[in-house]
């Protein structure tokens, strides 16, 4: 058990500063805005609530989030499950398995408003590689003008990017299972399902959890990528939470956008808290 | 047997989707995109390459953010470090909500701060400065940090701590001479993932630098014009690649280690 040490506070003085500089200092300065009509700097007024009663009830707000989640959702129901499944075939590969997660992990590296581009000139169909392949099988692959495209380029090229994370953190939690619980499991004559769900799962949940976290977030969030493509397109389509929100900056409605960064700020810490309150239960259980 | 070749097929396609774009960007990186004389569209050359040595605004940028992604990595690492051993060792007033602080912070899209964070760093003189880009990228990388190595101190038994402090050991000159050495590798992963999430970050990058100290991926940006020559911006994006893939190498062996979380 760690002992009870309050003066380890001064340990954290450096990174508590940051963090307030960075983090909380801002955040305040936006809940503030967000009550206020601020045409410059000089020329603000007090509005109260208004512009967060004008955001939550306009359907433009529900369509962008219900747009949002149905991203999210789908993006962690490919990106998962694949990682996951990757990670498995990676275990007890020993060298093989470092070069694999270094090819997974090339995708991190690279700037993300270059990511659309390089998609983009991906799928050209006069240039690009994939382009010509689908154009000389005969399929069209309109990106600019149907929905339905443009939501395959966004999920493939999304996935592309953030696969190497979930295979990561999957494979961290995965090299931890010493041999003995699958030579045990052997010998009970355990099913390849049994194996997963009672060894392999538990000891992945923790680093699993961080990535539905992050790549929750992340997704729900996504701005620079999806502009990228299509800016919001076709039809507003592809308009997501965070579109809406650049717009509102990119248009000087200061008021505005700083009551719409609240109210997705409140709804993403309401998704940390829930994970928090359920993994953390769970947790405390674990350590006794 | 079935079971290695259904593996190999799987890592033959994942070997092809990761790196079908990369491939497509690095060869059009060494193409004249654009007419020139006595050059052809499309003809093999270094051009884009010698073109790119040849733009002061553009080596100015690769340096830009070498120096804020360092910064930032030096700034995770030295903060990160004190407060990563406390959180290991001890249990004080207020620990698991500064945890939960942290994962707030981690997860709140830039774009949300983005407005107070301009002013804010504006009224500070950190505006086109690298200083600033390194200092806002702690919003993200500072609690990756101290997850990270948190996780790694706890790898470390206490005894460890207790023997030094009885050779007579300062805190600080424990935290240098023996943790330091003892986490190495996590000190390594540390730094890969702060570099990449602030080498790759956009948003705080594109606000902090109005008129000076672009980054290079604003230097790409930059480049699309009306006649925009693709080739000098592939080749500007494989050099971006570069410091990234080099560090990919260098932490190979430990990239898939110290990820719990505790909140």
């Amino acid at each position: 058990m760690r002992p009870y040490r309050n003066a380890a506070w001064w340990m954290m003085m450096p990174a508590a500063a940051v963090m307030a500089f960075v983090g909380v200092v801002p955040l305040v300065a936006v809940f503030n805005y967000a009550l206020h009509d601020i045409f410059s700097l000089q020329d603000v007024h007090w509005v109260g609530v208004e512009w967060y009663e004008e955001i939550v009830t306009s359907t433009r707000f529900h369509a962008s989030l219900g747009r949002s989640l149905l991203f999210s959702a789908v993006i962690l129901a490919v990106q998962v499950p694949l990682g996951v499944g990757i990670a498995l075939l990676l275990r007890g590969m020993g060298r093989g398995a470092v070069l694999i997660l270094m090819l997974v992990a090339l995708p991190l590296v690279v700037p993300w408003n270059m990511i659309g581009m390089m998609w983009l000139g991906l799928i050209n169909p006069e240039t690009g590689m994939v382009g010509q392949a689908l154009a000389a099988a005969g399929i069209g692959f309109d990106w600019k003008f149907t929905a339905l495209h443009t939501w395959i380029l966004l999920v493939v090229m999304d996935t592309w990017h953030w696969l190497g994370l979930v295979v990561i953190l999957a494979y961290a939690g995965l090299s931890g299972i010493s041999g003995d619980f699958y030579r045990a499991a052997a010998i009970d004559g355990a099913s390849r399902v049994a194996v997963f769900r009672h060894i392999e799962l538990p000891r992945i949940a923790g680093p699993l959890g961080i990535v539905l976290l992050l790549r929750f977030v992340d997704s729900f969030m996504i701005y620079t990528e999806a502009f990228a493509i299509n800016a919001g397109g076709p039809d507003m389509a592809t308009h997501f939470l965070a579109i809406d929100l650049g717009e509102e900056i990119k248009g000087f409605s200061y008021g505005s956008a700083a009551a719409r960064s609240m109210v997705y700020f409140l709804i993403v810490i309401t998704v940390v808290w829930a994970f928090v309150r359920i993994s953390g239960l769970s947790r405390q259980e674990e350590r006794g | 047997m079935r079971g290695i070749l259904l593996r190999g097929g799987v890592f033959v396609l994942l070997a092809g989707f990761i790196l079908l774009p990369l491939a497509q960007t690095f060869v059009l990186s060494f193409m004249s995109t654009l007419p020139r004389e006595g050059m052809v569209e499309g003809q093999w050359s270094l051009i884009n390459y010698r073109n790119i040595a040849a733009d002061p605004a553009l080596v100015a940028s690769i340096g830009n953010s070498m120096i804020y992604v360092s910064l930032n990595v030096a700034l995770c690492i030295g903060a990160g470090l004190p407060a990563a051993y406390a959180l290991s060792r001890y249990r004080f007033v207020g620990d698991r909500h500064f945890l939960f602080l942290l994962l707030a912070f981690r997860v709140t899209p830039p774009v949300v701060l983005s407005l107070p964070i301009f002013i804010l760093f504006a009224n500070a003189g950190l505006v086109n400065t690298p200083v600033g880009i390194a200092l806002v990228h702690c919003l993200f990388n500072l609690p990756i940090a101290i997850w990270i190595l948190e996780s790694f101190i706890s790898a470390v038994p206490r005894e460890f701590d207790e023997t030094a402090f009885l050779d007579g050991h300062s805190l600080p000159s424990f935290l240098l001479r023996h943790l330091i050495p003892a986490i190495a590798p996590g000190i390594g992963v540390t730094a890969f993932f702060c570099f990449i999430f602030s080498w790759v970050e956009v948003v705080f990058a594109r606000i902090l630098t109005v008129t000076g100290g672009k980054p290079i991926t604003m230097a790409i940006n930059a480049l699309f014009s009306f006649q925009t020559d693709i080739g000098l911006v592939m080749a500007m994006t494989v050099v971006s690649l570069i410091p990234g893939v080099g560090l990919i190498w260098f932490v190979r062996n430990h990239i898939a280690r110290g990820f719990t979380i505790r909140a």
